[in-house]
């Protein structure tokens, strides 16, 4: 019966806030109106400059076949590979393609041509992607040179790409679920890491430790508002999703809820725990934030864990959003069953579990 | 002057007493900045490749065995249906099926022509973007040898450009993400940090202490921030010497010029912080706006993990309005590229712009609320 | 029946590192007094009531609160006494009568009782029209006497008084004071710890504590006695002086 009472209270407290209520709206809301945009990765318009010293029309050919290829965008031809490697400098220019003075006889002659290609690898990704679809288009421009020399046409393999689930590969949707994700995660994990502590700044929670209240009934009456906040901001993203972007979960919605529940185990039992181990609210503040940035940014949602490198990956298996993450973008978009997707429960609850336990455990009423 | 020495004591004080607090500071960055700076990656390993056709079919074997040769790839499954890649995808144990025709060596010998299909797992695109790249650009290779050979080519003798990796020849995935990383950390903890700093004063009943005191609001607001510039040069350093030596980013340029252009982005971090601290009226709702609220766009927007380019035309103006995009720049070019003072002073001056404009609002607030 | 002890306390002793707050204390309180647990800022009287109160455990020395023990049964202990701290500790955002409901149904009271129950206590404070505004808002001393009235709601054996009328004015100060002589006349023990000495001289008997040690205990007359002082105040300053503690 105290659960009632305890729960009572938590709710009044929480709709009674100046601030809490807003954000709970507003944080997902804005975050599912505007992110979505944002969040593409594909490398198009990357910046070339030819240094031609050849100036054929060989090597104009070759100009042409890269830049009509759709990857690249001609910043500039010029003679100078010093004033090419300026505007690299100046971050103009992303990859140089320099072309040597007797490119056309080489061609002709067909013993391969003295090309240099120079990429900008700071960003790694774009630099090879980059070096490599340059080597493609040099390559098809010479066989098609020496095709259209000899006058034949060699056996085709043709090629076409299909994207399963996402055939016009559209970012926003892939985004969609894993910013769901984040904005679950982020408000059940701050909201409570800053409520436990804030009852030990104002001194209330003396007045609760002075009583016969049970700990885990205590704890418990922390979290079930969280688990109807997350299911509100699911709710209301999903919905956003629909009216706005046209997006539905291609599975289960009863299984996005349930694994909703189980991940809110471990963002409020964690945010408890911090709340139980904090002296202040700037404390339990910086302990969630390194938490969430740690669990964001090695969970796979933003860089794939096939990526990390092994060390990396094996943290990554303590990582709650990784199986949340993981299970909401499988059953959001391919609509996995549970069976596809059970490792996932088995992870959250596992972390959640013990999450749970901690936090009671490590609530002192008396110290 | 004197009131104000003694003001800065105080809340040297103030920060230097709550021991843990210090101390999660101080090394909140350090892990932060080895985790990510070694796990962030967006370069694809080993992805996972299935083969659906006929391995008995020579031309696919060839294909096969140039998929399993390119570093990037490995083949993980062969089998016959098309039907059978949702399920693979759904239970994600591959990345991308290449599918062949039936009797794709006879079509492309006999007919000229055999088709081949490969599938992405389209929920992540931007890795199943990457991947089919990968993938397409072996059949390429393919098709290059298959053309030269016809034309009497000698296979290898093709056109093999000389490339050069500029300022990262080993194509490391730290170079790109330890700036990012910086301007991230740095961000958030300096704003956090100070966010709390006025709208405490506020929820104890001090600040009355504070304004009946002859010092004019700007030296309160400015004795606020100096402890907090000092904490935050610590992690600087942390985070540079870091960088550096664990990370391995070179610092090729004027490291004065590097330690200016952060000193700059600290102050509109810290004047962003105060910002909140003025407009806030609980320490919650202080803590909840930067923590959770400056977290997320400076993520995504200031082109950490995502290309400001790739945005649509709205949105890269909307990052122009975040500090940490025009730092990330600046680390670039002055750690990697190496370059000085000439190729970056644009950047410096809507950094050095953005902190006045900051610092001036925040002050101005402070004084209207009193 | 007269001396039934609701609380003893052997050697009772707390540190906190290096530093003894509470330095081998044994006294007892008899039931239904009103017992003045007196001393100067850092004297350890806080700590002394934290341990009978539950809230923290002693570092050595035992102790009974109404029969059950300080360092193994504080749950039961919990269950049997009411507490009100120094820092008002009501819940500022909730309403007067969400704070009386809560604290009711947190010791198990029936809503029935704790209608009953409210009603009384707000017609007893003069605050039924209050009983809609957020606690935060009331001025301290409506604060004070609401704690105390929800301290005593689920009517336990001993009430914890912690600095009750700190920062509060004469005329309420002497209000709060009828309302704990009621309370003790209905047979619930009081124990109080306060700053003004006028205070001590409403009590039973008090307790004077320096420097983590009980300095004296005795009725305050016995006391006026024995150190040929007039008033509380002076026999406090009298062994106040031979604190080595600084605040």
């Amino acid at each position: 019966m105290t659960l009632v009472y305890l729960l009572e209270k938590e709710f009044k407290q929480f709709f009674r806030d100046p601030g809490l209520p807003k954000m709970a709206i507003a944080f997902p809301v804005l975050m599912m109106l505007v992110f979505p945009f944002a969040v593409s990765m594909e490398i198009r318009n990357i910046n070339l400059v030819v240094v031609d010293s050849d100036r054929s029309t060989v090597s104009q050919r070759l100009i042409e076949t890269c830049t009509s290829s759709g990857y690249f965008n001609l910043v500039d031809v010029c003679d100078d590979p010093v004033y090419a490697m300026q505007l690299m400098d100046m971050n103009k220019a992303d990859a140089i393609l320099t072309i040597e003075s007797d490119f056309d006889e080489q061609v002709e002659r067909g013993d391969g041509a003295a090309m240099g290609i120079k990429v900008n690898t700071i960003n790694g990704t774009k630099g090879s992607i980059g070096s490599a679809y340059l080597g493609n288009c040099i390559r098809r421009f010479y066989t098609d040179y020496k095709q259209a020399d000899m006058g034949t046409i060699a056996p085709v393999i043709d090629v076409s790409a299909k994207y399963y689930y996402n055939q016009y590969m559209d970012y926003k949707v892939f985004m969609v679920p894993a910013l769901i994700v984040i904005a679950i995660t982020m408000l059940t994990g701050f909201l409570p890491a800053l409520n436990i502590v804030s009852e030990k700044e104002t001194g209330t929670i003396e007045q609760i430790n002075v009583t016969p209240v049970k700990r885990s009934i205590f704890i418990l009456c922390k979290l079930i508002p969280y688990w109807l906040v997350a299911f509100f901001v699911l709710a209301a993203c999903l919905v956003i999703a629909r009216l706005v972007f046209g997006y539905s979960c291609a599975g289960s919605l009863t299984l996005l809820f349930l694994f909703t529940a189980f991940h809110i185990m471990v963002t409020a039992g964690l945010g408890l725990l911090i709340s139980n181990y904090s002296d202040n609210a700037q404390q339990a503040m910086f302990v969630t934030w390194f938490f969430m940035m740690i669990f964001m940014l090695v969970s796979g949602i933003f860089t794939p864990i096939s990526s990390m490198p092994e060390w990396a990956k094996a943290i990554t298996y303590l990582n709650p959003m990784r199986y949340y993450a993981d299970a909401m973008r499988c059953i959001y978009l391919k609509g996995s069953s549970s069976l596809d997707v059970w490792y996932d429960a088995v992870g959250l609850l596992s972390i959640g579990t013990v999450m749970v336990t901690w936090a009671v455990l490590s609530y002192k009423k008396t110290v | 002057m004197k009131e104000f020495g003694s003001f800065v004591k105080k809340e040297f004080r103030h920060i230097f007493r709550d021991k843990r607090t210090m101390l999660i500071v101080l090394i909140m960055p350090i892990v932060q900045i080895v985790l990510f700076g070694f796990a962030i990656s967006t370069e694809i390993n080993n992805a996972r490749v299935d083969i659906v056709g006929d391995v008995q079919d020579p031309s696919v074997r060839r294909i096969m065995e140039r998929i399993e040769h390119n570093d990037y790839l490995q083949v993980m499954k062969v089998y016959r249906s098309v039907e059978d890649i949702h399920a693979r995808f759904k239970k994600g144990q591959a990345d991308v099926a290449v599918c062949f025709e039936r009797n794709f060596d006879e079509r492309l010998h006999k007919q000229g022509m055999a088709s081949v299909r490969v599938i992405g797992d389209g929920s992540d695109p931007n890795s199943a973007q990457m991947i089919v790249n990968y993938v397409v650009g072996v059949l390429n290779d393919e098709q290059n040898d298959i053309s030269l050979k016809y034309v009497g080519e000698n296979e290898t003798a093709g056109m093999t450009p000389t490339i050069q990796y500029m300022y990262n020849p080993g194509v490391l995935s730290s170079y790109n993400f330890v700036p990012g990383v910086m301007g991230l950390i740095l961000m958030l903890i300096c704003s956090m940090m100070t966010a709390i700093s006025i709208v405490k004063e506020k929820e104890f009943g001090t600040m009355e202490l504070l304004l009946v005191s002859p010092v004019k609001p700007l030296w309160i607001i400015v004795s606020k921030a100096i402890p907090y510039l000092f904490l935050s040069s610590v992690n600087l350093l942390t985070i540079l010497l870091l960088s550096r030596f664990v990370m391995d980013v070179p610092i090729r340029g004027s490291i004065l010029l590097l330690c200016f252009v952060s000193l700059i982005f600290i102050l509109a971090s810290l004047s962003l912080g105060l910002l909140i601290s003025v407009i806030s009226s609980t320490q919650r709702t202080a803590l909840l706006i930067s923590g959770m609220g400056l977290t997320m766009p400076t993520m995504i927007f200031s082109g950490i993990i995502f290309p400001c380019e790739s945005m649509p035309v709205l949105l890269q103006y909307f990052s122009d309005i975040i500090p940490a995009k025009w730092y990330i720049i600046m680390v670039k070019k002055i750690m990697i590229e190496g370059v000085g003072l000439g190729y970056i002073y644009n950047e410096l001056l809507i950094l050095s712009l953005m902190s006045f404009v900051l610092l001036a609002v925040s002050i101005r607030l402070f004084r209207k609320r009193l | 029946m007269e001396n039934e002890n609701v609380i003893e306390v052997r050697n009772l002793t707390k540190k906190f590192g290096h530093f003894t707050a509470v330095d081998h204390i044994s006294f007892e309180v008899h039931k239904g007094e009103i017992f003045g647990f007196l001393g100067a800022n850092g004297a350890g009287k806080t700590t002394a009531m934290k341990i009978l109160c539950g809230l923290s455990r002693p570092t050595s020395g035992e102790g009974k609160v109404n029969g059950y023990d300080i360092n193994r049964e504080q749950e039961k202990i919990k269950r049997n006494i009411g507490y009100m701290s120094q820092r008002f500790s009501l819940y500022p955002d909730l309403k007067v009568w969400e704070n009386i409901r809560l604290f009711g149904g947190i010791y198990g009271l029936s809503s029935s009782t704790i209608r009953a129950k409210s009603e009384a206590m707000l017609r007893y404070l003069q605050m039924e029209n209050l009983r809609n505004e957020l606690v935060g808002r009331l001025p301290l001393g409506w604060k004070q006497k609401l704690a105390f009235s929800i301290a005593l709601i689920h009517e336990p054996s001993i009430v914890f008084l912690d600095e009750p009328t700190g920062g509060v004015d004469p005329e309420t100060r002497r209000m709060f004071w009828e309302m704990i002589y009621a309370t003790a006349e209905q047979g619930t023990t009081i124990f109080v710890t306060t700053h003004y000495m006028d205070e001590a001289e409403y009590c039973d008997r008090v307790s004077i504590m320096v420097d983590g040690v009980i300095a004296d205990l005795d009725s305050p007359a016995a006391l006026k006695q024995r150190y040929h002082a007039t008033d509380m105040d002076s026999v406090f300053r009298q062994l106040a002086v031979k604190a080595q503690r600084k605040e």
